[in-house]
C-alpha cells in the first residue's frame, strides 16, 4: 500500500497550511469574537484556488482531486473552523450540479462558485426536518413558463453570500421532492438574522424566506422528482469537505493539547513529563489523530479513485461520522490536560470544543448516518 | 531580460525532531531555502517592473529528489528550473555547490541578473553567491533590501548594521537577497498543478567536465544545544554585572 | 604555518580579530599580520595595540566593490605569505568571505561563534539546520578564510606594533556608490528588541519603573511586563505585555524583575537566549527556567543594579 503524497498534493496542503498560518490565524480570534468572515479571506481564498481543487480544468478546477481537497480543508480549517464551512457548503452545491447539471447549467454556474467569486448554497433544511425529504414543506408550483417557490429553509450556510443556490423542495402537484438552481438575492428571497452558533464562527448561517421566487424552467436540475438523488449527492460530497473539516478540529485539539503538556509546569517539570495520566492522554490524543487522519485521507483517496460515486456512500457517512466523534474526543482530552484554564476564551481549546461538537449533528446526524451506513452493509 | 534565481533543497526545518540530541531527518519533507523564496518573488518583481519581459529561471543542484523539490519555485512563478543532478550529493559543500550552479549558468547561456537567498536555509553561510560571481568573473552586491533596474544598469540598495548605501553597476550582476523584504507569494492549486509541466533542464553531474576538487571543510560534529536552563546563583549586582559583561550584552 | 591575515572595515571587530589571530598562532606558530584598506587610522589603532600592520591603498578598493576589496586582501595574502584569513561575520565581511575564499581556492567558515585550536586544527562553532544543532567544523584546505562573530574574543590590548605599505595593482569592479545614509531609528517593538527588562507584579512601587527603564537604557533594551502589571495594574501600556494573550518574544537577553513566571507568561519568553531571573521567592516557578537566578529583594536590587550599570540612580 502505498502512503505517499504526490509532490503537487504536498504543495496544495502546504499552501493552505501557509495561507491558514499567515492570513487565518492572525484574524482567527476576530472571526470567532464577531461570528464575520473578513472579505479578504474569502478573496486570498479563491485566489489561491481553493474552492476549486477537485473540480475539472475545463470549469476552473485545479482537478488535483478530492485527497487534496481533504489535505487542505483540514488546513486551513484548523485556522478556522468557519472557513472550512464556507468552502464544503460551497462544493456540496457544486457536485450537485456537476452530477446533474445539463452542459449549459455547468457553463452558466460552475466556472465562478469554483472561482470563489460566488459563493455557493444548499438547501434541504427545514424548521421542521433535517433528515427526512418526506417531511418538506417548501413547495414549488408550476406558474406559466417556469415555477414558483414558497417557503422557509434553515440552517442555510453561504445563505449571505450572491451566488447560486442549489433548493431541494416538494412539488405541490406530485409531492416529489425536486431540486432547482436559483440566485441567491432574487426577488423574493429573503434571510433571517444570522444564527449565533456555539462554533465554526464566520460561517455564516441563517433562514431564507421564499415569497413566489420565479424560477425559470431551465433551473430545473436533473429530473422532476429527482431531489433525492440530488439529496444523496450531496450529502455524499458534502461529507468529504466536512471530514477535512472536522480532521483539522482533531489536529488543531491534538496541537494545542500537546503544547499545553509541554508548557505548563509542576515544581520544574512539564506536567507532559511528570504526570503519568497527562502522558496517557497525549498517546490517546496521537492515537485517535492518526486514526482519524487515515479515515479521512482514505475517502479522499476513495472519491478519487471509485468508478461510481453512490458507491462512496457508506464511506463518506461512516468516515464524517469517525472523524467528527473522535474531532470532540481529543477535543476533550486536550480540554482535561488545560485544567481550568482551558475553559477560558483566552485558550484555542475553548473554541475548538465549540467548533467539534458541531460535527455530528450536520449534514445528517450521526445516528442518523450510521443507520444508513448499517443498511449498505447489512444489504451487502 | 533573464533573471535566474539560484535556490537550495533543504529539509523542512520545521519538521526536524531532535531525538537524542541529533536531528532526526527521516520523513523530513524537503522544500527550498526561506531566503531563497525572498529571491525568487525579488526576481518576479524585477521582472514584472521590467514590463513582465523576460524569463525567471531557477538553478539549483543536489541530489535526485531536487527534481520534484523545485516544482515549488516553478508553482511560485518560475518559468522554468536548470538544475545539475548529483546523485551522490546529500549535503553538499558551499565550494562545490558554487562550481555546479555556475556551471548551470553559464548553460543557461544569457544571465542578467543572478539572484541568491543572503544566506540557505540550512546551513546560513552566505558564501554560494560570493563564489559564484567569482567564478563567472561579475560584480556582486550583497544584504539587497531593493534592486531596480533601468536598461542595464541595476540600482542596489545594499542594507548594513546600520547603514544603507545604493549603488548602481551594470548588468550582469550576483545580488544576494536580504531576508524578509518580501511576502513570498503562495502558489495557487493551478500553479501546483501546472508546475510539473514547466521546462526543466536536467544536467547530470558526469556530463560536467569539471574539477570540484573536494572538501574543504570537515564536519567534526553537529548536535543539539543543551536546552535546559543553566540555573546558575548569582549573589550579588557586581556578579550579575560581571555575567553581563561576560555575554556581551554590556561594558564596562 | 604559514602567517595569519586579519582584517575588518570596522576598528573594534578588526581588534578582537587580532586577538583571535594571536590566539591561534600561540598554538601553532604562525605570525599575525594585519591589512587596513584605506583606512591609515584603524591601520595605526592596530599597530597600537602591537599588530604588524599593513597599509593597502587604492582609487578603486572601495568598500562598496566587495570584488576589488577581495582581490585586494587576494594580493595581500599572497605577498604577505599567509594561509589563514580571519575575517568579521558582519555583512560586509560575510559577503566578502565567500569571494575572497573562492579567490584563494579555500574552504570557508562564517558566523564562527567559538573558535579553538585543537591538535593543530582550527575548530570553528556555527549554528547549523536552522539553529536547530550546533555544528563544530574544521576548514581542510591549505588555505582558510574563517569569519568570527563579534565579542568571541575581546579586543586587544594596547602594545607596540608597527606599519608598513603594502602596494598592489588593484580595479575596481564597477560597482559605482550613489548614496550612502544611516538607517533611521525604528520605533520600539518588544518582539524585536535584543534585550528586555521585564517587570512582574514584584515590583511594588510604581515609582521604581524609572529605576528598571534606566536598567533597560543602559543594555539598549525596551521595558516589557507580565500581564497583571499592565491589565490589573495599568503600570505600562499593554502593547507592553509578553505571553499567550501578550507578545511572543525572542530577545537575546531577558532580566525578570518580580515575575514568578507562569505558563502563560513563559510562552511568551521562552525562546530568549539568556534569561536572567531576580525574585525574592527561591522556590518561585521562575528560578526553574532561568540561566542566572538571584534571590533578592527588587527594593535593595534595583537601585544598587542601576548604579552598578550606569553609576547612578534616578530619584
Ligand atoms: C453549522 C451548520 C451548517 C448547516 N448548513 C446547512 C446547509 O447549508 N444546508 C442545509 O440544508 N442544512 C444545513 N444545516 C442543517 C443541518 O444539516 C441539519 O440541522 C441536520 O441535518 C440535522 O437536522 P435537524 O436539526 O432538523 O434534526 P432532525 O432531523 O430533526 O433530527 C432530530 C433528532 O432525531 C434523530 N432522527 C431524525 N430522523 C431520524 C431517523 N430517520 N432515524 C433515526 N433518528 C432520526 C436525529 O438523529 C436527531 O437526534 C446546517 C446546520 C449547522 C449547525
Ligand atoms: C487565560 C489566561 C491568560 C493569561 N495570559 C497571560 C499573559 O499573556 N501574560 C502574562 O504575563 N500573564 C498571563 N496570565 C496570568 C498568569 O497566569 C499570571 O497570573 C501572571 O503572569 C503573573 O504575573 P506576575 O508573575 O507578574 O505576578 P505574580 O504571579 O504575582 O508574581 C510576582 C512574583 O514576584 C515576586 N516578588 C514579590 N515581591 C517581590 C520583591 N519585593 N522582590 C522580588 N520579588 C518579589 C514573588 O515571589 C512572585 O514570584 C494569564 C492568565 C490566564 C488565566
Amino acid at each position: 500500500m502505498n502512503f505517499d503524497f504526490s509532490k503537487e498534493e504536498q504543495l496544495i496542503q502546504k499552501a493552505a497550511k501557509e495561507f491558514a498560518d499567515k492570513r487565518i490565524a492572525p484574524v482567527a480570534g476576530n472571526i470567532h469574537r464577531t461570528n464575520a468572515m473578513p472579505a479578504e479571506i474569502v478573496d486570498g481564498l479563491a485566489d489561491l484556488g481553493m474552492f476549486g481543487i477537485p473540480f475539472l480544468e475545463k470549469y476552473g478546477g485545479g482537478e488535483a482531486g478530492y485527497l487534496s481537497y481533504i489535505l487542505a480543508l483540514e488546513q486551513l480549517s484548523k485556522a478556522s473552523a468557519g472557513v472550512g464551512m464556507i468552502i464544503s457548503v460551497n462544493a456540496v452545491g457544486l457536485a450537485v450540479i456537476n452530477v446533474f447539471g445539463t452542459e449549459e447549467q455547468k457553463l452558466a454556474y460552475l466556472p465562478q462558485s469554483i472561482d470563489g467569486k460566488k459563493i455557493m448554497s444548499f438547501a434541504f433544511t427545514e424548521p421542521g426536518t433535517g433528515s427526512d425529504p418526506k417531511q418538506l414543506t417548501t413547495t414549488v408550483s408550476r406558474d406559466k413558463d417556469g415555477y414558483l417557490l414558497n417557503g422557509t429553509k434553515r440552517f442555510i450556510s453561504n445563505a449571505g453570500y450572491k451566488g447560486p443556490m442549489v433548493v431541494v423542495a416538494k412539488e405541490s402537484d406530485t409531492g416529489k421532492a425536486t431540486a432547482f438552481v436559483i440566485d441567491k438575492f432574487c426577488d423574493g428571497y429573503s434571510l433571517s438574522a444570522p444564527w449565533e452558533k456555539i462554533g465554526a464562527h464566520g460561517g455564516g448561517l441563517y433562514d431564507v424566506y421564499f415569497k413566489d421566487v420565479k424560477i425559470p424552467a431551465e433551473n430545473l436540475l436533473g429530473q422532476n422528482g429527482g431531489g433525492l438523488s440530488a439529496l444523496k449527492i450531496a450529502m455524499i460530497y458534502g461529507k468529504i469537505g466536512l471530514t477535512g473539516l472536522f480532521l483539522g478540529q482533531a489536529l488543531a485539539a491534538f496541537e494545542e493539547g500537546l503544547r499545553y503538556a509541554n508548557e505548563k509546569m509542576h515544581r520544574g517539570e512539564s506536567i507532559g513529563h511528570k504526570f503519568e495520566h497527562i502522558k496517557i492522554s497525549v498517546a490517546d490524543m496521537a492515537m485517535k489523530y492518526d486514526a482519524a487522519k487515515w479515515h479521512a485521507y482514505h475517502l479522499g483517496w476513495a472519491a478519487d479513485n471509485y468508478k461510481d460515486p453512490l458507491q462512496l456512500a457508506k464511506e463518506a457517512a461512516l468516515s464524517k461520522v469517525f472523524v467528527a466523534e473522535t474531532a470532540i474526543d481529543i477535543a476533550r482530552i486536550s480540554m482535561g490536560i488545560h485544567g481550568s484554564y482551558g475553559l477560558m476564551e483566552d485558550y484555542k481549546i475553548s473554541q475548538i470544543w465549540g467548533d467539534a461538537i458541531i460535527g455530528p449533528q450536520v449534514e445528517g446526524t450521526a445516528p442518523l448516518l450510521k443507520i444508513m451506513g448499517a443498511g449498505i452493509i447489512l444489504n451487502g | 531580460m533573464n533573471i535566474v534565481v539560484a535556490m537550495k533543497q533543504i529539509p523542512d526545518l520545521q519538521q526536524i525532531r531532535i531525538r537524542n540530541r541529533c536531528p532526526v531527518l527521516d520523513d523530513v519533507p524537503l522544500t527550498l531555502g526561506k531566503i531563497d523564496k525572498n529571491a525568487l518573488e525579488a526576481g518576479l518583481k524585477i521582472r514584472e517592473n521590467a514590463g513582465n519581459k523576460g524569463r525567471v529561471i531557477v538553478v539549483s543542484a543536489g541530489n535526485r529528489d531536487i527534481e520534484e523539490t523545485v516544482k515549488e519555485a516553478l508553482a511560485a512563478g518560475a518559468d522554468e528550473a536548470c538544475i545539475v543532478v548529483d546523485e551522490a550529493a546529500s549535503d553538499l559543500e558551499s565550494s562545490i555547490s558554487a562550481i555546479l550552479l555556475a556551471a548551470a549558468i553559464k548553460r543557461i547561456g544569457v544571465a542578467d541578473i543572478i539572484l541568491f537567498g543572503e544566506g540557505s536555509g540550512d546551513n546560513y553561510s552566505g558564501q554560494v553567491g560570493a563564489r559564484v560571481a567569482e567564478i563567472l568573473d561579475l560584480p556582486q552586491v550583497g544584504y539587497a533590501g531593493n534592486v531596480e533596474t533601468t536598461g542595464r544598469t541595476a540600482r542596489i540598495t545594499r542594507v548594513l548594521e546600520d547603514r544603507e548605501e545604493i549603488v548602481e553597476v551594470e548588468l550582469p550582476v550576483v545580488v544576494c537577497i536580504l531576508a524578509d523584504i518580501n511576502e513570498p507569494r503562495i502558489p495557487s492549486v493551478s500553479q501546483i498543478l501546472k508546475a510539473g509541466k514547466k521546462h526543466k533542464e536536467i544536467i547530470e553531474i558526469d556530463d560536467l567536465t569539471m574539477e570540484t576538487s573536494g572538501r574543504r571543510i570537515e564536519t567534526i560534529s553537529n548536535l543539539a544545544p543543551e536546552t535546559a536552563r543553566k540555573r546558575e546563583p548569582v549573589n550579588t549586582c557586581g556578579a550579575l554585572c560581571a555575567v553581563l559583561e561576560k555575554e556581551g550584552f554590556w561594558a564596562r | 604555518m604559514a602567517g595569519i591575515l586579519i582584517y575588518s572595515d570596522q576598528d573594534p571587530l578588526s581588534f578582537e580579530l587580532l586577538t583571535a589571530a594571536r590566539y591561534i598562532a600561540e598554538n601553532t606558530g604562525a605570525a599575525v599580520k594585519a591589512v587596513s584598506i584605506n583606512n591609515h587610522a584603524q591601520a595605526e589603532a592596530l599597530a597600537g595595540r602591537g599588530a604588524e600592520s599593513y597599509r593597502i591603498d587604492g582609487k578603486e578598493i572601495i568598500l562598496e566593490d566587495t570584488a576589488a576589496v577581495a582581490r585586494a586582501l587576494k594580493g595581500a595574502v599572497e605577498t604577505l605569505d599567509t594561509d589563514v584569513v580571519l575575517l568579521s561575520a558582519n555583512r560586509r565581511g560575510k559577503e566578502l568571505a565567500g569571494r575572497l575564499a573562492q579567490m584563494l581556492d579555500a574552504g570557508c567558515l562564517s558566523d564562527v561563534n567559538a573558535l579553538a585550536v585543537r591538535s593543530g586544527r582550527i575548530e570553528c562553532t556555527r549554528n547549523a539546520l536552522g539553529g536547530a544543532t550546533v555544528a563544530v567544523q574544521t576548514v581542510t584546505s591549505k588555505r582558510k578564510v574563517i569569519a568570527l562573530s563579534a565579542k568571541v574574543f575581546a579586543a586587544a590590548p594596547d602594545g607596540v606594533g608597527h606599519i608598513s605599505d603594502l602596494t598592489l595593482d588593484v580595479k575596481g569592479s564597477g560597482i559605482k556608490l550613489m548614496e550612502s545614509r544611516a538607517k533611521a531609528e525604528e520605533a520600539a517593538h518588544i518582539e524585536t528588541a535584543a534585550v528586555l527588562v521585564v517587570v512582574g507584579q514584584g515590583l511594588e512601587n510604581r515609582k521604581d519603573l524609572a529605576i528598571v527603564k534606566r536598567i533597560a537604557d543602559s543594555l539598549k533594551g525596551e521595558v516589557a511586563c507580565s500581564k497583571p502589571v499592565a491589565t490589573d495594574k495599568k503600570w505600562l501600556a499593554e502593547d507592553r505585555i509578553i505571553g499567550l494573550s501578550g507578545k511572543i518574544c525572542k530577545p537575546d537577553l531577558a532580566i525578570l524583575l518580580g515575575v514568578s513566571g507562569q505558563v502563560q507568561f513563559m510562552v511568551g519568553i521562552r525562546d530568549a537566549k539568556t534569561i536572567v531571573a531576580i525574585n525574592r521567592d527561591e522556590n518561585a516557578c521562575i528560578m526553574q527556567n532561568a540561566d542566572y537566578i538571584m534571590t533578592a529583594d527588587l527594593q535593595d536590587v534595583l537601585p544598587e543594579l542601576s548604579r552598578a550599570l550606569t553609576g547612578t540612580v534616578p530619584s
